[in-house]
């Protein structure tokens, strides 16, 4: 046989082979995915680029040694401080178990809520929960679009790591958040139906932008809107929802259940402070207010998450109580007696025995505000009607008249509450007339060296009918 | 001795040009290139100037060790091996030239050929950086200056003489009251638990007080800035997981003072700088900490202050750290010119890196060493699951520690990407206990084996 004719043998051999491989390789891929031989997942990875690819495939098995010996690394760099490396770990521990949701949670979680801690400047901080964001809502949702867990903490960081209070540096998250969504979204609402449209060329660009760098789809986030809106999307409260609705949407697991507590936790959120008045600078603090136009919405979307809940419908429950006492006490407190009325209807048509029959909507703002005044020391009564008729002024600095009328009036109740039950012991434990309480404070507020800065003390003169400050 | 040296330089030169003909030098040195100048762009940093050059420096670094361990290793192997078994190296033994003048000629050319490579690859890892650094703002500039691209020394407060604490207390406890032999050891403990807690501790409200002698080095730290680089632990968790504490350097009336309140998270490192001149004028250096929190925090004794200082610029600091990395070099060079100089090429190349992995193993060792099995600790019980075993092979591993610890002592690469200094002193240690001590073990065995070996002997029949 001559060469020629040996060689041309061997490739249609080879051809053979790999023919038959690849039908083995089918038959052996339909075995693992088999649920009883309980062999790894065969499911292809989607939208992978080359290199992680080849990785899943080149490295086999020993994907998860490698793996493992990552995982020793980041927690021994972690262990001693240093994280520069940790951006990188975790691309490759992800790359490397890419069906694993569980590593794409750890590791998201380990850069925005334990990494970012460690560090004592907000802009540091931020950057590592971005970093977490960004490696849930880039990559882990691009392999894994239907995990209901992945799209639950992407939206729990937007809900709790920036849109609660709990970490120290969570004004300047959602400052920095809101800015950066000013400068795609504009200053003022987003006509989201326009940008679904995308009639003009700027409604394009920033539809781009969106789908681009967000990963948000304009077409989602008008149902949203629709749905829980109108909402402000320079804050993260609306972007926990966006996701948890995706989520709710995509994912078929019973694992619903947290994408639904997200929801309602939003919405509460949105309500308490959903609201932008100032979006400062960096020196002072973004500065926000209650929402109240969306108890509504609020309300609507507890009802129907605790339809849709089965298993902890008790929780949920609790939740809504809960959040229809904070709804009467923000609408008092904002100067809308009526609506307050009949939420607090609400709350006791709803949850029988949870307040009592004779309590009026007043005595509940106040016990919900500073608890039972009969039993309160003169100090703290004092201390909490300064700080009341503070924020009082600060509303009026802001232009939150509805709100200052709201704290004027919680502070001037606290005072009468207080007085009411010290009849017998005036001299003793009394406190001074509350006009001279209010303008002691609004004098303190008006203090060139410790007040408000001199552009909102103007506003307060201004407010309150006072002569302008004399120049020095 | 000029005609060792003669010899030795031709040996070397031979192994040089053997190299350079079998295009080794040149392969080498585009991969090493290649992966400095593709490693930035495959990176993942954590955004900030000072995270992207650390993790340049380490990976690149990192990178070049391997490739040219590897690569020495190999080379150190096949260049004495391959020789013996294709027979080239009985024209070079039938001249008068001393058997070990040929391997110690062959070390000194591999050692030249990575001091090359090394210095051209670092040349450009050290270009790079300034490269990019040169692009940067001006504030990034000076934090990579401050922190990263330079040479900073550390001072700590002196240790607390625990020992002679828990003795002395130990001895009052006795003479008070009497206790038996058989419950001396655990009142002991408790004594070192309470006396250490007494030390570490920072209640809520309390002032912690360091003191740190600068000494002569007061003169040159005048209108520096210092950096310090704390870390606690809190007794207690809370919700924010970070802890206020008013940070206080200098001292009132005195000097100048710096003070400052921050909340920081526990558990960590955590750096800051504060002004210079904060210290009197016999190089007094007084930092305190008020406890501004409502739980106890636990500065540890060992690691709780360090006060860094700039010693030296990044350039000479560089230079040292790739000193230690060929001095590495150096012992893997030997290590294989010592396996190559009884073993054939391939068993030569399989022993040098078995050898390898159980020095890059030493974690494991030192888990059993500090665990004294090798079956692993009870984790019900706390208890070492003892053997016949663990009789044998505690002891070895302890003493493979030891051996392994006088090259691994040594990170170049650690050092350099945290802004530490790399001194004089530890790169003559390096090359002390890596090259003369640890390389010099290898070179005697490797030399009295091929000196006695009949070369000739080993070759198969064509």
């Amino acid at each position: 046989m001559s060469g020629r004719v040996y060689k041309g043998l061997l490739v249609l051999v080879a051809g053979g082979l790999l023919v038959a491989a690849g039908h083995v390789q089918e038959a052996l891929n339909r075995q693992r995915a088999d649920p009883q031989l309980g062999l790894t997942r065969v499911a292809p990875l989607e939208n992978a680029p080359p290199v992680l690819a080849f990785t899943t495939v080149a490295l086999g098995g020993f994907r998860g040694l490698i793996a493992n010996a990552l995982w020793l690394r980041a927690s021994d760099l972690q262990e001693q401080g240093k994280y520069f490396e940790m951006v990188q770990l975790a691309d490759w521990i992800t790359k490397l178990q890419p069906h694993f949701v569980q590593v794409w949670i750890v590791q998201a979680w380990n850069m925005a809520y334990n990494i970012s801690v460690k560090f004592s400047d907000p802009a540091d901080r931020w950057r590592w929960v971005q970093k977490g964001i960004e490696l849930l809502r880039d990559q882990a949702l691009r392999y894994n679009p239907n995990e209901a867990l992945l799209y639950r903490e992407l939206a729990w960081f937007f809900q709790h790591k920036m849109g609660y209070n709990l970490d120290d540096a969570h004004l300047f998250y959602k400052r920095a958040w809101a800015v950066e969504m000013t400068e795609v979204l504009g200053p003022y609402r987003t006509n989201l139906a326009a940008l679904v449209a995308g009639q003009t060329e700027e409604a394009r660009r920033i539809a781009n932008q969106l789908r681009q760098r967000y990963k948000l789809d304009p077409a989602v986030m008008l149902e949203v809107d629709q749905a829980y809106g109108p909402l402000e999307w320079r804050l993260p409260e609306a972007h926990a929802l966006y996701w948890a609705w995706l989520g709710l949407q995509r994912s078929t697991s019973k694992d619903k259940r947290f994408l639904r507590r997200v929801v309602y936790q939003s919405m509460k959120q949105c309500v308490e402070h959903g609201r932008i008045i100032t979006l400062g600078t960096n020196a002072v603090p973004v500065e926000f207010g209650p929402d109240v136009d969306k108890i509504e919405k609020a309300n609507l979307a507890f009802e129907q998450m605790i339809a849709e809940e089965k298993e902890t419908v008790d929780s949920f429950k609790r939740a809504h109580r809960n959040f229809l006492g904070t709804a009467v006490y923000l609408l008092w407190i904002n100067n809308r007696p009526s609506q307050a009325e009949a939420w607090f209807r609400y709350l006791k048509q709803q949850y029988p025995g949870e307040v009592p029959a004779e309590m009026t909507v007043d005595e509940f703002a106040i016990q919900t505000y500073v608890g039972d005044v009969s039993e309160m020391r003169q100090d703290r009564a004092r201390a909490i009607i300064e700080g009341l008729l503070g924020r009082y002024c600060l509303d009026l600095a802001l232009g939150e008249e509805d709100a200052a009328v709201g704290h004027h009036l919680l502070a001037r109740r606290i005072w009468e509450s207080y007085q009411a039950a010290r009849q017998r012991q005036k001299g003793r434990l009394g406190l001074a007339p509350f006009e001279t309480i209010r303008d002691n404070v609004i004098q303190r507020y008006l203090d060139p060296q410790t007040g408000l800065r001199p552009e909102l003390a103007a506003r307060l003169r201004a407010a309150l009918n006072l002569a302008p400050a004399q120049p020095r | 001795m000029r005609m060792c040296l003669q010899q030795l330089w031709a040996i070397g030169f031979l192994t040089w040009k053997a190299a350079f003909r079998f295009r080794l030098f040149w392969a080498l040195l585009i991969l090493l290139l290649v992966s400095v100048v593709a490693l930035p762009l495959l990176l993942k940093d954590d955004g900030t100037a000072r995270g992207f050059t650390q993790i340049l420096l380490t990976y690149n670094l990192s990178v070049i060790a391997t490739l040219l361990g590897l690569a020495t290793l190999w080379l150190a192997c096949g260049t004495l091996a391959r020789d013996i078994e294709d027979c080239s190296l009985q024209v070079v033994a039938v001249k008068p030239v001393p058997r070990w003048v040929i391997w110690l000629g062959k070390w000194l050319g591999l050692m030249a050929l990575n001091a090359a490579l090394l210095g051209l690859s670092g040349s450009s890892v050290y270009g790079l950086l300034h490269w990019r650094a040169r692009r940067l703002p001006p504030e990034q500039q000076t934090v990579l200056r401050n922190e990263v691209l330079v040479a900073r020394a550390a001072l700590k407060p002196p240790r607390p003489n625990l020992e002679a604490l828990v003795e002395q207390r130990f001895r009052e406890r006795l003479e008070k009251t009497p206790v038996p032999p058989s419950e001396q050891a655990e009142l002991r403990r408790q004594i070192e638990a309470l006396c250490k807690a007494g030390i570490e501790l920072a209640p809520s409200g309390y002032v912690k007080r360091w003191e740190i002698q600068l000494g002569p080095r007061r003169f040159f730290l005048r209108d520096e800035p210092l950096f310090l680089r704390v870390k606690f632990h809190a007794a207690q968790t809370n919700l924010t997981g970070t802890y206020k504490g008013l940070w206080q350097v200098g001292l009132p009336d005195q000097t100048r003072v710096w003070q400052q309140i921050k909340s920081l998270a526990a558990d960590t490192y955590h750096e800051f700088a504060v002004a210079p001149n904060l210290f009197d004028a016999d190089g007094r250096l007084v930092i305190s900490f008020v406890n501004l929190e409502d739980v106890p925090l636990l500065f540890p004794i060992e690691d709780a202050l360090e006060v860094l200082y700039r010693e030296g610029g990044f350039g000479l600091n560089f230079a040292r750290g790739l000193g230690i990395i060929w001095c590495w070099m150096g012992l893997l060079a030997a290590m294989g010119l010592a396996a190559a100089s009884f073993l054939s090429f391939p068993v030569a190349a399989f022993c040098s890196g078995s050898l390898l992995v159980v020095v890059l193993s030493s974690g494991t060792m030192a888990r059993v060493v500090e665990e004294g099995t090798v079956r692993g600790v009870d984790h019900e019980t706390g208890v070492a699951v003892g053997s016949l075993v663990d009789k044998v092979m505690v002891p070895v591993f302890r003493v493979l520690l030891k051996v392994i610890n006088l090259a691994q002592q040594f990170s170049p690469v650690d050092a350099l990407s945290t802004g530490r200094s790399i001194t004089w002193g530890e790169l003559g240690r390096a090359f002390g206990q890596v090259v003369v001590l640890l390389g010099g073990l290898c070179a005697l065995f490797g030399i009295t084996i091929f000196s006695r070996r009949e070369l000739a002997g080993v070759q198969a029949t064509p």
